[in-house]
């Protein structure tokens, strides 16, 4: 499959697929497994939001207070109207030092040719660059300060981004990985990793 | 959105506090206005109750 077929009829707003759903899963279930309850007192941050399904699922099935972002303006309106508080951010640039307990992201991923430009939104919202990392490996430099102590990361990671390729460079960042979800398609796999210090 | 939101936001540029200026509000959300860093003085605007926190750079940048 490639980004043509992926980006169906919809140009600017990435809206749920199979990705949004396994990490929308994951990180419900494992909110509730921890500390005191179903995410109870915990704030949570999820990047990337797009349609705001992911965000809207931690809302909905936790306690946690959910902030959502990204950097598409068409994206953070969507997910406002659906009662999530928003924010248009690069990344976790704008929050303060050890703001979360969990942060999660399923970031672009699709390997693209460097030739490649649709330069729309939808473009933004799939492609990962050459290797399918360009978001992801700054997304993990720079995720570890905003955590709060014992905060933990939610990353969807596709089999096409080379899953070991990011617990890697996760590990080079600090963190140990655990896969806590995964489901396989003709195409791809798609891993939830569990990334803790 | 909320004004509580403030507390864990900060300027993208060099993560110091960021002060709300002409707010607008509705009800009890904060609509409009702008949030303006203490140290470097870059403003960032509220639109529609949402923040646009984008470092200067990327903000005009808009695809399609």
């Amino acid at each position: 499959m490639d980004l043509q077929e992926r980006r169906g009829i919809e140009t600017d707003v990435y809206q749920p697929a199979e990705d949004s759903r396994l990490l929308a899963d994951a990180v419900c279930e494992r909110l509730a497994n921890v500390g005191d309850g179903p995410g109870g007192g915990r704030t949570v941050l999820e990047v990337g939001t797009g349609s705001g399904y992911v965000a809207g699922r931690i809302a909905a099935e936790t306690d946690a207070r959910v902030i959502a972002s990204d950097l598409n303006p068409h994206a953070v309106r969507q997910a406002r109207e659906v009662g999530i508080e928003t924010v248009r951010a690069d990344l976790v640039s704008p929050f303060v030092d050890g703001a979360f307990d969990a942060v999660a992201f399923n970031p672009p991923y699709l390997p693209t040719e460097p030739d490649t430009e649709w330069d729309d939104w939808m473009e933004r919202a799939l492609s990962g660059g050459e290797d399918g990392r360009a978001i992801i490996d700054p997304f993990l430099a720079s995720v570890g300060r905003v955590l709060a102590p014992g905060g933990v990361v939610y990353l969807l990671v596709s089999s096409l981004a080379d899953v070991d390729a990011v617990a890697e460079c996760a590990g080079e960042e600090g963190f140990s990985a655990a896969a806590v979800a995964d489901h396989s398609f003709p195409f791809e796999t798609l891993t939830v990793l569990e990334l803790f210090r | 959105m909320k004004e509580s939101l403030l507390e864990i936001l900060c300027c993208p540029l060099d993560k110091h506090d960021l002060e709300l200026e002409d707010a607008e509000y509705e009800d009890d959300e904060v609509v409009g206005g702008t949030l303006v860093c203490t140290e470097c003085g870059e403003r960032y605007p509220i639109e529609d109750g949402i923040p646009n926190l984008l470092p200067p750079d990327m903000r005009e940048e808009s695809p399609a």
